[in-house]
């Protein structure tokens, strides 16, 4: 068994701090795990990407274009821009945000993007992880509020008690706590919206 | 985050990146010193070892540049002590003058150099395979595939180093440097060796009676390497079948799932050491009649592989880069691709999703309050103010974000310092006034020469030196005008226009780097200046990065004000958008609106408003 995660992003979203947390709760659960992420230029406002695959036995850190099982975007156009790593029929993701980069005009709106990426033959599903977040206690627990989102979906082999354990080796006191809280709030708003799906 | 990532206990499994597994291997050999200038992908090798250097009594340095930091490394080797320096593949260009005589000399103290290559240039201006400064500097070559062997080989390269008297080079690359993968850490050593300088004039005095007897035993060096690095454990042959595979470091990755994808049963020859290749295991793969090399960028393993089957006179089908590319990095798709040509079987890939519409491309950008975005907007209004059209000779930072529009005043970057060079070379024969800039860590690493030819030789070139205190870039890491060590404890600050009046430099004006009018009229005047006397002038426009103070500020529980637009004075002109193009200013539908959670108070955007519609919010007339 093999899975191949992507998660996308703008920078300083927290795209490489979802993605520790994932691995680490994978690992912990004693899945063979990759993630191959991208430093440097790619944290100043850029468009970011990182990669993580997982199973009995992997080797290589990056997702090959059309064979990703799942793409978690914390912003809409990321969410577009990232679509050719998924297999077809695979899941996204996506946190109900559209980010305009600067300079860039007037960007795609929210339903525009819904549209373009539902027609592209994959399955989508928009949660509002910047509310989650912000209810939690910080926007800056946006990642946490889409980690549990997405586990919430059932596609990642993980519970949200295990995701848990795995933060609690991160982070600590009230860092802790408001991340804790966005975990479990993004997991209660996708559970909503996957039983809607499947109802 | 929590405690340091490379300590640990033996037996316990981490999630480590590739670059902090190299840094606890280092640790496990017992390392007295490690140095580094930074630079991705490279810099958390020292980032890691920096935050544990004091218990477990290793010296870390940031050093000036990578010269000094390999030279560094090669000193505690006379001293007998092991060490790391570690560097981005560029990096190992600045270090090669030493490197090429490290060859010839060897080592006492095991000394491993790292150098982070950067396959499809993600962060650097080339991609260069420095698997080739091994062959040019007799130095061996070693390349680990994932986070484990990564943080096993460094350990175990040390001691290999020491036995045959040479230092060597691991080489990782970003897919190495930057995955993260389960290591289960091991032991520590306990003792520590005592320092001694092994005092050996005729070896270390690199004079001409003694050269040439170094360049043979550097040549045997090798050939022994050659014959005996067989038996190194991590060289090893995996599978069965009659297709012989040739590979090494993350290449092989993509070997084993592109086999596993078509189906294929294979030799897997993984080579650990690519230069030079273990002779008798090359040999056994070129037996079989047919070898498919896969590896990253240049023919290395290729090249060598047919010189030993021509040497041997064995006539053998070596397919390497015919199938295989030689620009950018692999991947799985395109190596099972390359694989089905070379072995004639098919392999069918289906399209991947995509949507049929334009996106706005997201470059990196300068953050919210960036010094760097001020300045340039002062440097745009001066040259506007002389009717000029400056040249731009820009250099390597986060300020080579001045690159894109709305400024895009970088004629040209080229390597570090070279802003000044070759702005130099340019400003001799311009008419319009050449402005260069560099960063505070880059003048550090390569500026001081070239500023100091200028004034020397009378170039009239203006030098903007973009000091926002750290080396930003690549995460903040402090260098010699930071007055901090890389643990931020007091260190002796060296001030850039202390350096440039020392130098000889006139005309040095020091300005407020959120002080636009102060830019403008100090480039002006320094303009003026060199045009009148043909000599160089120096403008510092300083301030901390803003990143840094955004999150020492959210750290100490300090409340940045936040800037709003007062709709009824808005003449909706855009210049703090389309000209000024902070990322915390939108346009929405017509609207322009500051964003509270991007905001960090900066208030240049106050300044900079025709019709004074900016002010701190709760606080406009």
């Amino acid at each position: 068994m093999k899975r191949g995660i992507v998660i996308s992003g703008v920078g300083g979203q927290g795209v490489l701090t979802l993605s520790r947390v994932l691995g680490e709760a994978l690992l912990r659960k004693g899945y063979d795990v990759r993630v191959g992420e991208v430093h440097g230029l790619s944290q100043r406002g850029g468009s970011v990407v990182v990669f993580l695959r997982y199973g009995d036995r992997v080797y290589a850190p990056t997702v090959a274009p059309g064979e990703g099982d799942m793409l978690i975007a914390l912003e809409m156009i990321e969410a577009a821009r990232r679509l050719p790593y998924l297999r077809p029929g695979g899941l996204v993701l996506a946190n109900r945000l559209v980010l305009p980069p600067p300079m860039s005009g007037e960007p795609p709106g929210i339903e525009e993007l819904e549209e373009a990426i539902s027609g592209a033959g994959v399955r989508l599903i928009v949660v509002d992880g910047s509310a989650v977040a912000e209810e939690a206690g910080s926007p800056l627990a946006l990642n946490m509020a889409m980690l549990g989102a997405a586990i919430a979906t059932r596609e990642l082999d993980l519970t949200l008690e295990e995701a848990e354990e795995a933060l609690a080796t991160l982070f600590r006191g009230g860092l802790l706590e408001v991340n804790r809280r966005a975990l479990r709030g993004g997991y209660k708003a996708a559970e909503e919206l996957v039983e809607k799906c499947e109802g | 985050m929590a405690k340091a990532a490379i300590d640990g206990a033996p037996g316990e499994k981490r999630l480590l990146l590739g670059n902090e597994a190299i840094a606890r291997g280092a640790l496990e050999a017992g390392i007295a010193a490690a140095t580094a200038y930074p630079g991705t992908p490279s810099t958390e090798i020292i980032e890691a070892l920096a935050r544990v250097a004091k218990e477990h009594g290793v010296y870390v340095e940031w050093s000036t540049n990578e010269k000094v930091a390999i030279e560094f490394g090669i000193g505690a080797s006379m001293m007998g002590l092991r060490a790391l320096v570690a560097m981005k593949h560029v990096g190992v260009n600045v270090a090669s003058d030493p490197l090429m005589s490290l060859g010839y000399a060897g080592v006492v103290g095991g000394l491993v150099v790292v150098t982070a290559d950067d396959p499809n240039a993600f962060s650097s201006q080339n991609e260069q395979d420095n698997r080739l400064y091994g062959i040019h500097s007799y130095i061996p070559v070693f390349e680990p595939s994932s986070p484990q062997e990564a943080k096993d080989m460094t350990r175990d390269l040390f001691a290999l180093s020491e036995r045959y008297g040479t230092a060597v080079f691991l080489r990782s690359t970003t897919r190495l440097s930057h995955t993260r993968g389960g290591v289960v850490l091991g032991g520590l050593p306990g003792e520590r060796r005592k320092p001694m300088f092994h005092r050996d004039p005729a070896r270390w005095a690199l004079l001409p009676p003694y050269n040439l007897e170094k360049h043979r035993l550097a040549l045997e060096r090798i050939e022994r390497l050659s014959r005996e690095l067989a038996s190194f454990p991590y060289n090893r042959v995996e599978g069965g079948g009659s297709v012989a595979i040739a590979t090494a470091g993350v290449a092989y990755n993509y070997v084993m799932e592109a086999l596993e994808e078509l189906g294929v049963e294979a030799r897997v020859y993984k080579f650990a050491s690519t230069y030079p290749l273990p002779r008798d295991m090359a040999l056994d793969a070129l037996r079989a009649g047919r070898v498919v090399v896969v590896e990253e960028l240049e023919p290395v393993i290729e090249w060598q592989l047919r010189i030993i089957a021509s040497e041997e006179g064995l006539d053998a089908d070596i397919i390497g880069k015919r199938f295989f590319p030689r620009v950018g990095e692999l991947n799985t798709r395109l190596v099972a691709q390359g694989l089905a040509r070379a072995l004639g079987i098919s392999y069918d890939t289906v399209e991947p999703p995509r949507v049929e519409k334009n996106l706005p491309p997201r470059p990196p950008t300068m953050c919210p309050g960036c010094g760097h975005r001020s300045t340039y907007y002062g440097v745009w209004l001066a040259a506007k103010k002389l009717k000029a059209k400056p040249v731009y000779p820009n250099d390597i930072g986060c300020y080579t974000l001045g690159f894109f529009p709305p400024f895009q005043m970088a004629d040209l970057t080229w390597s570090m310092g070279s802003s000044i060079g070759i702005g130099s070379g340019i400003a001799r024969f311009s008419g319009e006034p050449v402005i260069a800039f560099i960063g505070d860590s880059t003048f550090f690493h390569a500026g001081m020469p070239g500023l100091a030819n200028a004034v020397y030789n009378e170039i009239p070139l203006v030098l903007v030196v973009m000091d926002n205190r750290i080396t930003a870039m690549t995460g903040h890491q402090p260098h010699p005008g930071s007055g901090v060590g890389p643990l931020g404890e007091p260190r002796r600050e060296i001030r850039i226009e202390d350096v440039a009046r020392a130098l000889g430099v006139e005309y040095v004006a020091l300005v407020d780097a959120y002080d636009v009018r102060a830019v403008r009229d100090a480039v002006v005047d320094a303009v003026k200046y060199t045009r009148e006397s043909g000599r160089p002038a120096v403008v510092v426009s300083k301030r901390p990065c803003a990143l840094m103070e955004a999150r020492r500020a959210r750290r100490e529980g300090i409340k940045l004000p936040v800037y709003e637009i007062d709709q009824e004075k808005c003449i909706k002109c855009g210049v703090c958008t389309d000209y000024f193009a902070c990322p915390a200013i939108v346009k929405e539908k017509g609207v322009y609106r500051i964003l509270p959670e991007l905001c960090v108070g900066c208030g240049v955007c106050a300044q900079i408003c025709p019709v004074k519609a900016i002010s701190v919010r709760g606080e406009s007339a």
